[in-house]
């Protein structure tokens, strides 16, 4: 078995695709040491932006955009517009806050080679996977043993 | 700088804006590479084109068949050949490495330590550093048979060394001038002919100079395959001498033989070759008379040259400049410096193709400011040469 990720039968010639340095239009001048922390600290700051924008997405967004809805049906009677409205509103605050993610990824790429890093590419991705697998992850506790069938189950023992 | 932009000098070059630049580059580097003009040679006197292909396949057939074994001695079948081709007795013919070794070791067995030897100037740069060679003394002379006689009396000469046609003026000296000179030079002296060059020359027959062997003994006459034969890499090259000269060309043969795959190719070339060298012939004469005739009508000095090649001189300007200004121009031909005339340039006779260039290189470098001819050196004899010549001297 070849195990060797270098040993690719001639398939590559040169070097392997997406390994090749960030090439820019003139060399950057990178600010002083003390420039470079907060630069860090920025990202960090970034990084949490994005962090937290995912993880409404997941939650909060949805349930605010069902909360919206529900107040459409109540002052309009009509439930079809509140659909509507609720639908609209999840439209607009998820791509809304997917553009706002691409665009901190984007500068976070910036900043964190600004702040000394040899940063190739975003973290929004894996951002999004990792807060999609935690919402998922908190949802099912919740549903098992908080909300759904451990409230079913509690209340079949009390019969 | 802004805020924003120090975040923004981070930013790299997109990759399909990279690809388009190596696009872009790589199609410069095409255009260039197909726009771009070879540098012609025309500084050679070998014969530039690839020689007949039966003669690398009669030395690939010698080398397959074993090389494991000592060629004969004497190259008996390329001698026999050559002699037959040539009317003589094979006895009176050797071959060796080059024109150029056999010549050097004829002047070497002839030439006494002190002994001079005469020599037409410029020519053969070899000649003066064979003399030397063999602890004799080079005189050059410029001039013809005359002056050439003169010299012969007035020093204690053995040797009588000139190139017909003479490279790197190409004059020939004709059969005529050859035994004048031939019947003028005092006993014990002895005539080298280089004839490396005759087959390009067409006011006389070829072998019209072995017709003097009967009558003048002293005379050697040393022909090559290096030139209009075009293979000066197989280095061979033969002697012919008069009636009793048997002895001192025993003299001058390689003490080993010329080795095996040379002689392999010189005889193929001689049976299937001749057609081939005809044309070559042909081909400088027909060139010859149209650059030398384009030259003479933009200014130029040509001398009279039945050699593959013409000696030139341009009124003002210095043959050095006019070589460096040609080369910048992608056409390389030889300074005259190194040969012994800094005036002129020698340059090869290849093809109309290349004669085009040439005139049109020529055209644009006169058009250019002169910066630097050098005054014509005068005088009849020339010194010797103190040291070795500027370029190495192309074998025969």
């Amino acid at each position: 078995m070849r195990t060797d990720p270098s040993d690719n039968g001639g398939l590559f010639v040169g070097r392997r695709p997406g390994t090749a340095p960030v090439r820019y239009r003139r060399l950057p001048q990178r600010g002083s040491a003390a420039r470079q922390r907060i630069d860090r600290y920025i990202a960090d700051a970034m990084f949490a932006a994005m962090s937290t924008l995912s993880l409404f997405c997941w939650g909060p967004i949805p349930l605010a955009c069902l909360w919206i809805g529900s107040q459409v049906d109540y002052y309009s009677g009509s439930i079809s517009l509140g659909i509507l409205a609720a639908f609209a509103g999840l439209f607009i605050l998820l791509f809304g806050s997917l553009k706002l993610m691409r665009g901190l990824d984007e500068g976070w790429i910036l900043v964190r080679r600004a702040a000394g890093y040899d940063q190739r590419g975003g973290v929004l991705s894996r951002v999004f996977a990792v807060t999609a697998a935690i919402c998922a992850g908190a949802f099912g506790i919740w549903f098992i043993f908080i909300h759904g069938p451990g409230q079913m189950v509690s209340s079949n023992q009390g019969q | 700088m802004g805020l924003l932009d120090y975040y923004r000098q981070f930013d790299g070059v997109p990759e399909e804006e990279i690809n388009r630049e190596l696009r872009e580059e790589a199609a410069e580097r095409r255009r260039k590479a197909l726009t771009r003009v070879q540098t012609i040679d025309l500084s050679q006197t070998t014969w530039p084109e690839l020689p007949h292909p039966n003669i690398a396949n009669s030395i690939t057939f010698i080398a397959r068949r074993g090389l494991q074994l000592y060629p004969h001695l004497r190259g008996s079948e390329l001698r026999n050949e050559l002699a037959d081709r040539h009317g003589v007795d094979p006895a009176r013919l050797i071959v060796g490495n080059g024109a150029a070794e056999l010549l050097s070791a004829a002047t070497r067995a002839l030439i006494e330590p002190g002994q001079k030897l005469i020599t037409t100037w410029p020519s053969y740069p070899l000649f003066p550093l064979m003399a030397r060679r063999a602890h004799g003394q080079a005189v050059p002379v410029s001039g013809g048979v005359d002056a050439l006689l003169a010299a012969v009396a007035e020093h204690d000469t053995r040797v009588v060394a000139v190139a017909s046609p003479n490279d790197p003026t190409g004059e020939l000296l004709g059969v005529a001038e050859l035994e004048r000179l031939l019947v003028g030079l005092p006993d014990g002296v002895a005539m080298l002919l280089d004839e490396a060059l005759i087959e390009f020359a067409d006011t006389q027959p070829v072998d019209a100079s072995l017709a003097l062997l009967e009558e003048h003994p002293r005379l050697l006459v040393f022909r090559s395959f290096s030139k209009a034969w075009g293979m000066a890499g197989l280095r061979v090259g033969y002697a012919i001498g008069g009636p009793g000269s048997q002895e001192l060309l025993a003299e001058l043969e390689p003490d080993l033989g010329v080795n095996e795959l040379s002689q392999a190719g010189a005889l193929e070339a001689l049976r299937t070759a001749g057609e081939l060298l005809d044309k070559h012939v042909h081909a400088v004469a027909v060139e010859r008379i149209r650059l030398s005739t384009a030259l003479c009508k933009r200014g130029f000095e040509v001398s009279d040259s039945q050699a593959n090649f013409l000696w030139a001189a341009h009124p003002t300007l210095d043959g050095g400049e006019l070589a460096a200004r040609l080369s910048r121009a992608g056409v390389l031909v030889a300074a005259g410096g190194g040969l012994g005339e800094p005036r002129h340039v020698r340059i090869s006779l290849r093809n109309p193709v290349a004669s085009d260039r040439l005139l049109a290189a020529i055209d644009s470098t006169l058009a250019q400011p002169e910066d630097g001819a050098q005054p014509e050196p005068e005088g009849n004899a020339q010194p010797e040469p103190q040291s070795e010549p500027e370029s190495a001297p192309e074998a025969a």
